[in-house]
């Protein structure tokens, strides 16, 4: 196991700029998930890391050494791919063997890890099976015992569960997050998915077109999003965006008014509300007005679609609430301080 | 009403009249293979007919010479044929045998006088006479006036010219190695291919003494080596030979500008002075079965042979005619070139019509090349000749009863039914066909097709190998043709011509060709599929060139590149300073040249279909691969070559079997030599049943173990397939 130091890694492909400047570091043993939108390079960085793509400037360190020009078979690095990319013509003994026999291990060196990633991941019973006689989750799990027989110091994960159903996809991201405690290893992991990046992340790095947004534990970068964009990508449904002023103490906005933040200054900003963070107020309290035009009832809980104002606005309320909701009807949101998120209206970063 | 009437009866009247007329119009038709000069000729004596015959009506096909033959064999019993057929005198024998010529009536004692007796003899067969001689073509000495003033008076005198000739010309040009062409030399030393009764004749004083003077000719730079027809026009006709050996045919394809004149051939003092004695090839117009208009038809034969017909023929088809009569007019008697091969006609032979005479040839010139490479003596070459000849002419085993085959056959399809009615009855069978019955009303009419296309010629040809004779004369004959074959009768297991012999090596053909093309193949498909290639599109348009180009223009280019003296092969290696190669003069060149035209033919099938599954092959196997730890070689060795091979399998399969069967390569680029043992079993199974005198039935049999051989082949190649696995 090992660190990883990326600084200054750019890449073009096809004449395009997809990477402009990454910087990152990834402690010994760290789990750290690359997540952004399609085309935000996150899957160019990986393979940048792993070797496959050469980047254009910049330095990859991998346990302190420099492996920018060297191939990915010396890079002791190893990595699982969203197609699996198992060999066909080989079983699944001779899959896991794979890497192990290029490197010149002797049998039982190889018998003993085989045995060892079986056990750890189930794979007993499919070791004398071709890949194409394997479900997804099978293949997925003897991908990853393929990357866990080489002990590499660093692990590679590109979108594993992308190929999977929810349901085993929920059950692999545990298994994985298992795994993961147990072997102690370095990860770099890359998703798409928000559930995978808030779950498994030791540390999070948001990336959008190429540059790195905020790099945080997930919970922070949740919690304390430092760009409209990181609080938009985070969290299902996405954040409210309002336009507002500050003044006097007061956000304010058709249909808002709320108690500023401590230290906020005046002037036009961007007022973001998760719907987490909003609940049906007492009587006549709380700080915005919502106008109900759709209701996602989901029995324990439920999302009432509108408009604050002139702006669009969801809010999750608890089942009971929804209840006497009807079309049409306006409630008023009960919203905490720490629920108020404020942007520049033109930076769109966090004030 | 009654206005109209006669115009209607005189309408009528004039229908009537008119489909008379057309009704009494009589036609012939009539087919020939002439060049242009001779069709020319042709062309104005029927002029003439048609002009004296103003009631009939002469149609003129004109087919080309190398399908000639195999034209009337198909349209005449069809009934598609000519009513009479210009052809040369020795296939009549064939044509006999094969029912397409009838016997005409027996011609007047005018018009038989008209002849001589040794032309008209030579269109008899079995005392009846099927045709009437048009002319006499044979072969005689052109000299090219620049080089030779005086006539030489003998062979020796030409031979003699060498060493006062320019650099890089001939003292003679002509088939050297070929029967035909040397049985001139054959019969001035007293000996002869075949005797009258067919026996073979070959061998002796006579033979071995033409055989060593072929051999110096040869040897002492006189005439040059591999010649062929084609070499020996294109020698004499740019000056760079001092005499040639030739028909009629070459004057026309002479330049004007060359200075040349034809003698008789001259005599041969090592044979106390005796002429050379070419064959004489009596040409006629014969009367085909089924003739539509017998008397029209025989008088058409008789204008066109007799005076007034011969007349144009010889003017301007520039014809030897055979017509004494016609010799009389001035404007032929005083033509020295028509007047020429007259004499030379005169002091050659008549080419038997006996079936032998045609079977001969092909061992007496293995014998003769034999000899000229110097691989034998006279004597064992001559033997060798013998031996073979023996061999294609034996009589056909004798006829059996097929009585056992026909109650067999019986038995196995009464079985056969007893076993259908038996599935029939069961429920369970009558429900799945039921169900699937629409299914066969999509397919049948594939099946049909098939049935017709595939099947049907399969059965008729595994047929014909339970019969045994020639041509149309066959009889059943049981399994006695496969008893030959496989016990090699009429020779050692191992021997020339041996099915065993020529079986190894087929398989040995085979198996270097293939791995040859899949190693081309896969190397290129490689290089190809790298991103980095530029100019892919050309470089493989450029390699599926040898793969689209017409195979036997391929094969031919490759031949005239092997030859010995004019060959491109040598000429590179010769500048090379190495030293020039017979080709074909030994099994390991000659089947070497084999190997090379036919791995340019077929290597790009293999890149193909190697570039199309290296495309199948998914990008992150290989980058999976490369995390692992593999190098490029290793990937190569481990991924590529294994998920390679069971989508080349298939291609193997086809690559194989088409190999194994490459006739064209075979017969057109080295034919066989040195002396058959470069044929594979598809070539020689041709020779059985078309050089060596239609003897279907054998070569049907050797078609049916052929077919037997792959099949073994390809099964249990499937089933090591199978044990590969696929991959998913």
């Amino acid at each position: 196991m090992a660190s990883l130091h990326l600084s200054g890694i750019e890449k073009s492909l096809g004449g395009n700029l997809i990477l402009r400047g990454i910087d990152l570091d990834v402690e010994d043993g760290q789990l750290v998930v690359l997540v952004g939108p399609s085309g935000c390079g996150k899957s160019t960085l990986l393979r940048t890391i792993a070797g496959l793509e050469a980047p254009n400037a910049g330095r990859i360190e991998i346990g302190g050494r420099d492996v920018t020009a060297l191939a990915p078979r010396d890079r002791d690095i190893a990595m699982v791919f969203q197609s699996y990319a198992l060999y066909p013509h080989m079983k699944v003994r001779a899959n896991l063997a794979f890497g192990l026999k290029l490197r010149k291990a002797d049998k039982k060196t190889i018998s003993t890890r085989i045995k060892e990633v079986s056990e750890m991941l189930g794979l007993g019973p499919l070791l004398e099976r071709y890949p194409r006689q394997l479900s997804g989750g099978q293949r997925q799990r003897v991908a990853m015992g393929r990357a866990i027989a080489r002990r590499p110091a660093v692990f590679l994960f590109d979108e594993p569960l992308s190929n999977l159903d929810a349901a085993l996809r929920s059950e692999v991201r545990v298994e994985i997050k298992r795994l993961h405690a147990t072997l102690g290893a370095t990860i770099v992991y890359v998703t798409h998915d928000q559930v995978e990046a808030m779950t498994l992340a030791d540390r999070l790095v948001v990336l959008n077109e190429g540059i790195v947004e905020q790099v945080g534990a997930p919970l922070e970068v949740y919690q304390r999003p430092r760009s409209r964009f990181v609080a938009a990508f985070m969290g299902s449904p996405a954040m409210n965006f309002l336009s507002a002023r500050v003044e006097k103490g007061r956000v304010t906005a058709d249909g808002l008014d709320l108690p500023a933040p401590e230290g906020a200054a005046g002037g036009d900003v961007l007022v973001g509300i998760r719907p987490h963070d909003v609940s049906v107020a007492e009587g006549d309290a709380g700080g915005a007005t919502l106008r109900v035009e759709v209701v996602e009832a989901m029995g324990f809980e439920a999302y009432a679609h509108g408009h604050v104002g002139g702006a669009r606005f969801v809010a999750r309320l608890e089942g009971a609430d929804v209840k006497r909701l009807s079309v049409g009807d306006e409630i008023r949101l009960a919203i905490p301080g720490d629920a108020v998120h404020l942007f520049d209206p033109e930076t769109e970063k966090a004030l | 009403m009654r206005r109209w009437l006669p115009s209607a009866l005189a309408a009528l009247a004039l229908a009537g009249t008119a489909g008379g007329a057309r009704a009494q119009e009589r036609s012939v038709t009539l087919w020939h293979a002439y060049g242009e000069e001779e069709a020319a000729g042709l062309r104005r004596a029927l002029d003439t007919f048609r002009r004296e015959h103003a009631d009939t009506r002469v149609d003129v096909v004109h087919n080309a010479f190398g399908a000639y033959a195999s034209k009337l064999e198909s349209a005449i019993p069809t009934g598609h044929g000519p009513d009479v057929f210009i052809d040369a005198h020795e296939r009549l024998s064939v044509y006999v045998e094969l029912g397409l010529v009838e016997a005409m009536d027996p011609p007047d004692f005018a018009t038989r006088l008209d002849f001589f007796g040794a032309h008209l003899q030579a269109l008899e067969v079995d005392n009846a006479l099927y045709g009437l001689p048009l002319a006499v073509k044979c072969a005689a000495l052109y000299l090219n006036e620049d080089h030779v003033t005086d006539t030489p008076r003998s062979l020796e005198d030409v031979e003699r010219l060498r060493g006062d000739l320019p650099e890089g010309v001939w003292p003679l040009v002509y088939e050297a190695e070929s029967a035909y062409w040397d049985a001139a030399l054959l019969h001035a030393y007293g000996g002869a291919l075949v005797d009258e009764d067919g026996a073979w004749a070959f061998e002796g004083p006579g033979a071995e003494t033409m055989l060593a003077h072929v051999v110096r000719l040869t040897r002492e730079g006189v005439v040059p080596e591999e010649p062929n027809g084609d070499l020996v026009r294109q020698l004499f006709a740019s000056g760079q030979a001092a005499s040639a050996i030739s028909g009629p045919w070459l004057a026309p394809a002479l330049p004007s500008d060359l200075r040349w004149r034809v003698v008789p051939l001259p005599r041969v003092e090592g044979a106390g002075g005796a002429p050379m004695r070419p064959y004489v090839t009596v040409e006629g117009v014969m009367l085909a079965s089924g003739a539509r208009d017998r008397a029209l038809a025989q008088e058409l034969m008789q204008f066109l042979a007799g005076a007034e017909g011969s007349l144009p023929r010889a003017v301007t088809g520039r014809q030897v005619v055979a017509s004494r009569t016609a010799w009389e007019d001035p404007r032929i008697a005083d033509d020295v070139f028509l007047g020429t091969f007259r004499r030379a006609a005169d002091a050659g032979r008549i080419m038997s019509t006996h079936p032998h005479q045609r079977m001969a040839f092909e061992p007496a010139e293995k014998a003769i090349r034999k000899v000229i490479r110097g691989d034998v003596g006279a004597g064992a070459a001559l033997a060798e000749a013998h031996r073979r000849f023996d061999n294609v002419t034996r009589p056909p085993p004798p006829e059996r009863s097929p009585t056992m085959a026909v109650i067999a056959v019986g038995l196995l399809l009464f079985l056969a039914c007893l076993w259908l009615v038996r599935r029939a009855q069961s429920a369970q069978v009558r429900a799945e066909v039921r169900a699937s019955l629409p299914a066969y009303k999509y397919v049948a009419h594939a099946f049909v097709a098939v049935g017709v296309l595939v099947i049907a010629p399969l059965l008729v040809g595994a047929g014909a190998s339970f019969f045994g004779g020639r041509g149309t004369d066959m009889h059943y004959v049981g399994l006695a043709n496969y008893a030959d074959i496989i016990t090699a009768a009429g020779g050692g297991i191992l021997d020339h011509g041996s099915f065993w012999l020529t079986l190894l090596v087929t398989v040995l053909w085979t198996a270097l060709n293939v791995i040859l093309h899949v190693v081309i193949g896969v190397a290129l498909a490689l290089v190809l599929h790298r991103p980095t290639m530029k100019l892919k599109a050309p470089y493989r348009v450029l390699l599926i060139l040898p793969w689209a180009v017409p195979n036997y223009v391929t094969a031919l280019s490759w031949k005239g590149m092997f030859h010995r003296q004019f060959g491109a092969m040598n000429a590179i290696l010769e500048g090379l300073g190495a030293e020039p190669v017979s080709w074909f003069g030994q099994w390991s060149t000659a089947f070497g040249a084999n190997v090379a035209t036919n791995v340019w033919l077929g290597f790009p099938f293999m890149m193909v279909v190697t570039l199309g599954a290296l495309s199948a092959i998914p990008k992150d196997l290989y980058e999976a691969a490369a995390v692992d730890g593999a190098t490029a070689w290793q990937r190569f060795k481990l991924i590529t070559l294994p998920l390679l091979k069971p989508m080349l399998a298939p291609a193997v399969a086809m690559g194989s079997i088409w190999t194994f069967n490459m006739f064209n390569v075979v017969f057109l680029v080295s034919g066989g030599e040195p002396d058959g043992s470069t044929e594979i079993l598809v070539s020689e199974a041709y020779r059985w049943a078309f050089t060596r005198s239609s003897q279907y039935g054998y070569a049907a049999a050797y078609a049916v173990l052929i077919f037997g051989v792959l099949l073994l082949g390809t099964r249990r190649f499937a089933k090591r397939l199978d044990g590969m696995g696929d991959t998913a």
